[in-house]
């Protein structure tokens, strides 16, 4: 059979450019996987914690979705689920995926019009609930607290200090302090934090089901006010602005340079692809984002890569001597780097 | 006699590169990316034609090159353990991206090489038909007759890239070669890229 002979281009510029793309997503690969790690395991475990937690008045969270997901049944679910010490369990309800944690002890009820609802006596159960559009309303009791699921995957913890992590959706917190809307990849704490001042309350707190709540407990000493986990929050900032790079550049730019002026880990992914995003339309934008990065993250990883993208966003701008100059900074640095071959070219021309 | 398809080891060298990288030294990386870029890239390129996605491939290839390189044993050679992540990242691709035909405008600016003007244009339309006459196959077809007829590589090289046996292999590039006359046989053009 005849061979077909296709030629790739060649272009080292090209390959350049996905190098350091790579490498760049690399990077922010490894800041998503440090702070996966930072996120505390009951996250992903703990929910309504019962016991322990002498309650603020009424909590309530609404939820608002946004990706569905319905799981498979592990098993049908008793009216009271109670787990030893040490042990878990997995159960559904309806299209609801619940884990309930060590020595807890959960009663679900239906409700007449087909709703549930989950009363925790004891411990903490982590909820994987589908989107209630059209589908019975879903409740958590627990204590004074009441939680209203729309649709999501969030972890509410009693102990040792109260906290909404949202996994998935959005939801609204509702306690004393005011109302706070807290997105996938954040958290709300009723910490006192004088920074974080409640939303206004626009929507009404959540209406409870007719079902026998427990004993209400001591309302807590502190002040509730938010505190936005930063990292979670940005991540999710940041890949959101990710997807808007190609639709809407200068909303993603922005949405970048926010990330970017924040101290967290996703302050430097979000300054680099800053550079990249302005290096094709705005360069002395670009050019003024590398100064900020190699003075902010001199000790990043990446700050080889922008450390030549200035020789290169200098040369498409025509401003040969100062891409020399920086050609001649970047062998001072990275003198057997990648990029060291081409460097010595413009910082030496023939 | 039966089929049987025996991998070369890595050869010395590569595992302390491998090494190398999955400690997280950022020279030995830059050092596999350059090592390798040029096969995956013109690899990605013989499979697909000129299209934009190109680029974000040879991207997605590399980076999940790095993430798994862990896992990378040593029984075959890195290029092939890499060349099967290329392989089942455009495969992903075609899959999902169905048959869509390739734009001109793509196919314009990516010919190699310093053709006059003429036969750049007939070179430019003889590889727009080729990719959009191999864009209607299947795509496992396609990936095995891109694989064998364009990157030039063995009916085994192709079973072992597909994660298929010769035999299957060789069937569809038999398939895929057999669609492509059929649609030549009213192109002159494409004729003349296939035959």
């Amino acid at each position: 059979m005849k061979r077909i002979t296709v030629d790739p281009p060649q272009s080292d510029a090209r390959r350049d450019r996905v190098e350091r793309q790579v490498f760049a997503k690399l990077q922010t690969i490894r800041v998503a996987d440090r702070a996966d790690a930072a996120i505390p395991p009951t996250r992903m475990r703990g929910w309504l914690v019962a016991s322990a937690f002498a309650a603020a008045g009424a909590l309530a969270v609404a939820l608002f979705v946004q990706s569905p997901e319905v799981r498979v049944s592990e098993r049908e679910v008793p009216s009271q689920i109670t787990t030893p010490v040490g042990g878990t369990s997995q159960f559904t309800v309806g299209d609801a995926v619940m884990v309930a944690a060590s020595d807890t002890s959960v009663e679900v009820k239906h409700g007449s019009d087909g709703g549930i609802t989950l009363v925790l006596a004891r411990g903490s159960v982590d909820c994987d609930v589908a989107p209630r559009n059209g589908r019975p309303p879903f409740h958590v009791l627990a204590g004074d607290i009441a939680v209203e699921v729309v649709g999501t995957r969030f972890t509410v913890t009693r102990t040792p200090s109260p906290r909404v992590d949202v996994t998935r959706g959005k939801v609204r917190v509702t306690a004393p302090g005011g109302s706070w809307l807290v997105g996938a990849g954040e958290s709300w704490s009723p910490q006192v934090t004088a920074s974080n001042t409640p939303e206004p309350a626009s929507e009404p707190a959540p209406v409870l089901p007719p079902v026998a709540a427990p004993a209400p407990v001591p309302a807590p000493a502190t002040t509730i006010a938010a505190m936005p986990v930063h990292h979670a929050s940005s991540q999710a900032a940041f890949l959101a602005a990710g997807r808007l790079e190609a639709s809407d550049p200068a909303r993603a730019a922005k949405a970048f340079r926010t990330i970017a002026s924040g101290k967290d880990a996703w302050a430097a992914p979000a300054l680099y692809a800053l550079i990249e995003l302005h290096a094709t339309s705005d360069r002395d934008a670009a050019l003024a984002d590398c100064a900020e990065y190699l003075r902010r993250f001199a000790h990043d990883p990446q700050v080889e890569d922008v450390t030549w993208l200035r020789v290169e966003i200098l040369r498409a701008a025509g401003r040969r001597d100062e891409a020399r100059s920086a050609a001649t900074d970047y062998l001072r640095q990275f003198a057997h780097g990648s990029y060291a071959g081409l460097a010595a070219r413009i910082a030496t021309p023939q | 006699m039966g089929l049987s398809i025996v991998e070369k080891p890595a050869p010395a060298g590569e595992a302390e590169l491998v090494a190398a990288c999955v400690a997280g030294d950022p020279a030995a990386q830059r050092t596999l990316f350059r090592r390798e870029y040029p096969r995956v890239h013109a690899t990605v390129y013989r499979i697909l034609g000129p299209t934009r996605e190109q680029d974000d491939l040879v991207q997605e290839t590399f980076i999940a090159v790095f993430r798994g390189l862990a896992r990378f044993r040593g029984d075959s050679r890195l290029s092939t353990w890499i060349d099967r992540i290329a392989v089942r990242v455009v495969f992903d691709h075609v899959r999902e991206r169905g048959k869509l035909p390739i734009p001109l405008g793509v196919v314009d600016d990516e010919i190699a090489g310093p053709l006059e003007v003429d036969a750049q244009a007939h070179a430019r339309d003889g590889l727009r038909r080729l990719y959009a006459a191999l864009g209607e196959l299947v795509p496992e077809q396609r990936l095995a007759f891109a694989l064998y007829a364009i990157d030039g590589r063995s009916i085994a090289d192709v079973a072992r890239l597909t994660g298929v046996t010769s035999v299957t292999a060789k069937v569809r590039i038999w398939r895929a070669r057999r669609e492509l006359m059929k649609r030549a046989e009213n192109d002159p053009v494409l004729k003349e890229q296939v035959t």
